[in-house]
């Protein structure tokens, strides 16, 4: 089992679905493909059942706010031959991003979803437990790890002795100071 | 105008209404029945984390892990500093293994910017990964070791850690944070005497090895508690997607230095150790022999190396600024950290701060396949079972 095979398989079988399929230069070599949100499943199955893909290495996920669009990504790696393959599906940056589970394929995809979720906000349609991994109970919905998400570093929101609290984290803390500056120059 | 915090509440309490209604179903109780926390701070390993076991007796039916009470945002944090200012926030992924989590971090910047370090720093890179590998098992089979009871065994490994770390910290200056790799070579060179030192200090450690197994193999009270307890076989571990020692320990040989070799791991000849039963006491079997073997693999390549420049002639402009910039593109380099796979998914954007970064750590998937293992067990193997995995906490919750 090489790349090439990997690849070939792939384009030959999901000639729609999958699309810019190539392999990374650099070791170790990875078989890049974009996926169509709706056939995740469908190759994901397929990777596993014909070409011996039967470890789920992580699932992960990026955000594009310019572009409107989420990239889940799944790295796919084996016991049995050493191809990497990583597949990105595009979820568009709605009120509701969702993509269906893979967990009937890889039972491990369970908590990479939960934290892709709690993290970025993307929906697993069929997941059993939607709920939070590490995250506190009181963080969910503020989706942390989108580029928008404006309270990091956050200095604290909680004063306990204070009776009103938003109102004077809002005036102690304008929005400039709550982000970092996006460019900084230094003595180069 | 409507208040931000305001639409946050509720935000928030219309995803807790949410996601709470499925949860209820995994604490419904029969009549014989009851539910036990063991946790957060918990007799199973340093790292806090709650586990709910729903016991019938003496025996576990169900099991619930909930992590996260040592959560620090390290990808959220690595987003917001430069390549460089990251690099000592990967030490703290996981302590005991922050010259792997550098290594990945590292290895996978190094693939975006396009540059290999010269053969000198990759000899000294792999006697790092090998030393940080000793140090760990030493201190995880030990702590395992008084779970048990057996208390005598951690003070024998911490003694011969200390020795190991002596040596991490003659070329680092840190024992536990070391931030010593850097884009294309390494901070340090070996400082002189340090070769014969090593020779003497990773002798006495074989030796020391074959002590430890003796010990673990002839106490009858330890075999007792050990022995066809915890097992695991070749489709557990497959279905859960460990790596590491404990997937070795069921007999097959995955170790992502020979599947995916980075460094110099090819030119060096070393056995993957595995075992056949897949139990807890072939788990520890498996890190003392790996321990043995990374002796092996630093002698030789304390052999093979030869003087030579740490860092390669044509870099980027501005390595070793804060503001070097790193072409855009993506890198996922796997590394055998002492607990399985470790690697680290970095995007780049094309400026000088990553754009996202992905830590898949072993110790996720070690913790994940945790509940699967405790059915069906004794509530006094609990501590047994999951303080063998040797996992972290620190590196689950990030």
């Amino acid at each position: 089992m090489d790349e090439l095979t990997v690849l070939d398989s792939l384009k030959s079988q999901f000639p729609d679905a999958v699309a810019d399929a190539l392999i990374d230069s650099q070791p170790p070599h990875i078989v890049c493909a974009n996926v169509d949100k709706g056939k995740i499943v469908d190759v994901c199955s397929y990777l596993k059942d014909n070409l011996q893909f039967n470890r789920l290495s992580g699932i992960t996920s990026v955000d594009f706010p310019e572009d409107g669009k989420f990239e889940v990504v799944y790295l796919i790696a084996s016991y049995d031959h050493s191809v990497i393959v990583k597949l990105k599906a595009e979820v568009p940056r709605d009120d509701n991003p969702s993509i269906d589970t893979v967990i009937p394929v890889w039972w491990n995809a369970n908590w990479y979803e939960r934290e892709v979720y709690e993290f970025m906000g993307i929906y697993f349609d069929g997941h059993p437990e939607m709920t939070v991994l590490v995250l506190s109970d009181d963080m969910m919905g503020e989706w942390p790890l989108r580029k928008d998400y404006q309270e990091f570093p956050q200095t604290t929101a909680k004063y306990p002795y204070s009776d009103d609290q938003e109102s004077i984290v809002e005036e102690k803390y304008p929005l400039e100071w709550k982000s970092w500056p996006t460019e900084r120059h230094y003595l180069e | 105008m409507v208040n931000k915090h305001d639409v946050k509440k509720r935000m928030r309490q219309l995803a807790a209404e949410y996601i709470h209604e499925p949860q209820q179903e995994a604490y419904k109780l029969d009549d014989t029945e009851m539910m036990l926390h063991i946790g957060p701070q918990n007799p199973i390993q340093p790292g806090p984390f709650l586990i709910d076991l729903k016991i019938s007796g003496e025996t576990v039916r169900d099991s619930k892990l909930y992590m996260g009470y040592g959560h620090k945002g390290i990808e959220k944090i690595l987003e917001s500093m430069t390549y460089i200012q990251g690099l000592p926030v990967t030490d703290r992924i996981c302590y005991l293994a922050s010259l792997s989590n550098n290594e990945a971090y590292v290895s996978s910047v190094e693939r975006l910017l396009d540059i290999e370090p010269p053969e000198r720093s990759q000899y000294i890179r792999v006697i790092m990964q090998e030393l940080s590998r000793i140090q760990s098992h030493l201190l995880g089979t030990g702590e395992y070791a008084t779970d048990l009871g057996f208390v005598t065994m951690f003070l024998f490994m911490i003694r011969e850690r200390e020795y190991v770390l002596g040596l991490i910290e003659d070329i680092t200056g840190a024992r536990i944070t070391h931030c010593f790799p850097r884009f294309g070579g390494v901070r340090e060179d070996l400082p002189d005497g340090w070769r014969e030192k090593a020779i003497d200090v990773l002798s006495m450690i074989n030796e020391k090895c074959e002590m430890y197994k003796e010990l673990f193999s002839s106490d009858r009270t330890y075999r007792m508690r050990t022995v066809d307890i915890g097992t695991l076989t070749k489709e557990d571990v497959i279905k859960a997607g460990l790596t590491g020692p404990a997937l070795r320990a069921t007999g097959i040989d995955y170790d992502v230095r020979k599947v995916y070799p980075t460094l110099t791991y090819p030119d060096i000849d070393f056995k993957v150790q595995t075992a056949k039963k897949g139990d807890i006491f072939n788990r520890v079997m498996v890190r003392i022999n790996e321990i043995q073997e990374s002796c092996w693999i630093i002698e030789q390549a304390l052999d093979q190396m030869k003087p030579g420049p740490l860092f390669p002639d044509e870099l980027p402009y501005g390595r070793r600024t804060p503001s070097m910039r790193v072409p855009p593109g993506e890198a996922y380099v796997p590394v055998e950290d002492p607990r399985g796979e470790m690697a680290m998914y970095i995007v780049s954007d094309g400026t000088d701060k990553p754009y996202r970064v992905k830590i898949r750590g072993p110790a996720f998937a070690l913790m994940q396949g945790l509940p699967p293992m405790l059915e069906n067990v004794y509530i006094a193997d609990v501590p047994a079972i999951a303080a063998s995995m040797d996992s972290c906490n620190s590196e689950v919750d990030r």
